[in-house]
């Protein structure tokens, strides 16, 4: 197969603007960046309480979030899927097919990578953080807050990685998103289609995006830890 | 005779089967300047943490101005009267200024007082021409310094270090030594551990020694 015609087919289309190569983006974009940002709280102080707290069943709690780790995002699509579709327990809010529904599913797909990375931060943070917040006074909230500050650079990663395996999911998009141009089509699940209609072109310039994004993403967390590195 | 500051009675540290503290009686008057002696393993640092509210610890009486002080849970009233500093302290990886304002801003002092504070500390301890530097960057002296700065700023009531000219080198251990001087000239409350000779010979400081898990006075 020719791959060159394809590429240069890519690049124009990039440079013209097309809007369906626009959109797709920018849905991918914006929905990705608002589930981390419902999902990242939350879960980082899951993360925390499970690095720091010892309670009965705490182990297995842990356990539970890193098997999430591995759980198909097509299940997790599917669960959604089944909670969403008309006749589910949630189907009143119709929100099957729309971008809500995309973000629930990569906010459960992103939650345990934070919550895990969380976890890995904090039990690698030194002890003296906490143990030097409350000694010079601080409350049990704010030491916790001093700590999560000082390892932020773990915290961080666990973002960017997050960010970074929602933008390029597939699997779930499709399933409760529908794939619906113009409204819920995003750059993994159009990749998709255009690849299997054999329009190589659009698939190339959406993957060239997406690997800029997971690039970009990769090199804003790369330069902070470096500057992290510097302190 | 005035209570003293801080008055113990009865307290005990195990460590599964092992007793390492028993101490039936410590006093620490207003003002005073102590050293904690012992061999390593004795458990001075245990002991300052159980004072600090780090570690838990069985004790029958605690009296801290006068009053009675029930330690579990350990009150936040004590925590901000009595300040530990580690052996090698951990700075925070942001500036000198907010290593120095933390305790302040959770004690709520006013900006423009903790801005006084924060210039009066920094220059105490003689790290005016560092304030730039990322305290990471600081040597271990400098660190120390910081952290006392850090401690002192907050005008504690009793003061707890631990080992502060360990691991210094030469120019280190000669700042906080003169450091340390400075506490004492002020009349506050200080109790330090330590191996180093220098610090128990310090004019004023009064030694305590901890052998067997039990505190003894010691002349010198």
């Amino acid at each position: 197969m020719d791959l060159l015609e394809p590429t240069r087919q890519a690049f124009a289309l990039l440079l013209a603007g097309d809007p369906r190569l626009l959109g797709a983006i920018w849905l991918s974009l914006w929905v990705s960046a608002a589930a981390i940002a419902i999902v990242s709280p939350p879960s980082i102080a899951l993360g925390f309480l499970l690095a720091k707290k010892r309670f009965p069943g705490q182990r297995s709690l842990v356990v539970l979030v890193q098997a999430l780790l591995s759980f198909p995002t097509v299940v997790i699509g599917l669960l959604i899927y089944l909670l969403l579709s008309r006749r589910g327990p949630l189907g009143a809010l119709e929100l099957l097919f729309t971008p809500t529904a995309i973000m629930i599913g990569y906010m459960l797909i992103a939650f345990p990578i934070l919550v895990v990375f969380t976890i890995s931060a904090v039990q690698g943070a030194d002890p003296r953080i906490y143990e030097t917040a409350r000694a010079l006074g601080a409350g049990r909230v704010r030491a916790s807050l001093t700590t999560l500050r000082e390892v932020r650079f773990g915290v961080l990663a666990a973002v960017v990685n997050g960010f970074g395996r929602v933008v390029s999911e597939v699997g779930c998009a499709i399933m409760v998103g529908g794939n619906i141009e113009g409204l819920t089509r995003n750059i993994p699940t159009a990749i998709a289609l255009e690849t299997t209609k054999g329009e190589f072109a659009q698939g190339i310039a959406l993957g060239m995006v997406l690997m800029a994004v997971a690039l970009g993403v990769n090199v804003l967390l790369a330069a902070l830890q470096g500057e992290g590195g510097l302190r | 005779m005035s209570a003293p500051l801080l008055r113990v009675a009865g307290l005990r540290k195990d460590f599964g089967s092992r007793r390492l503290l028993d101490i039936e009686h410590l006093d620490i008057e207003a003002g005073g300047a102590y050293v904690l002696t012992g061999a390593n393993g004795s458990g001075k640092t245990t002991l300052m943490r159980i004072l600090a509210g780090l570690e838990p610890a069985q004790v029958r009486a605690f009296e801290f101005g006068g009053a009675p002080v029930a330690l579990a849970p350990y009150p936040e009233a004590l925590r901000r009267a009595i300040v530990y500093v580690h052996q090698q302290p951990y700075v925070f990886h942001t500036s000198l200024r907010h290593n120095i304002e933390y305790g302040l801003r959770c004690r709520s002092v006013p900006a423009a007082e903790r801005a006084r504070r924060v210039a009066a500390a920094i220059a105490w301890a003689g790290l005016g021409g560092r304030v730039a530097t990322p305290p990471a960057k600081m040597s271990g002296g400098e660190k120390q310094r910081a952290a006392l700065a850090r401690a002192r700023a907050l005008q504690p009531e009793l003061l707890l270090l631990d080992e502060p000219t360990a691991s210094l080198d030469r120019d280190g251990r000669a700042q906080t030594l003169a450091l340390l001087a400075q506490l004492r000239d002020e009349r506050r409350s200080v109790l330090v551990a330590c191996h180093d000779q220098e610090v128990i010979t310090l004019e004023g400081f009064r030694r305590l020694h901890l052998e067997d898990g039990r505190i003894a006075p010691q002349s010198g």
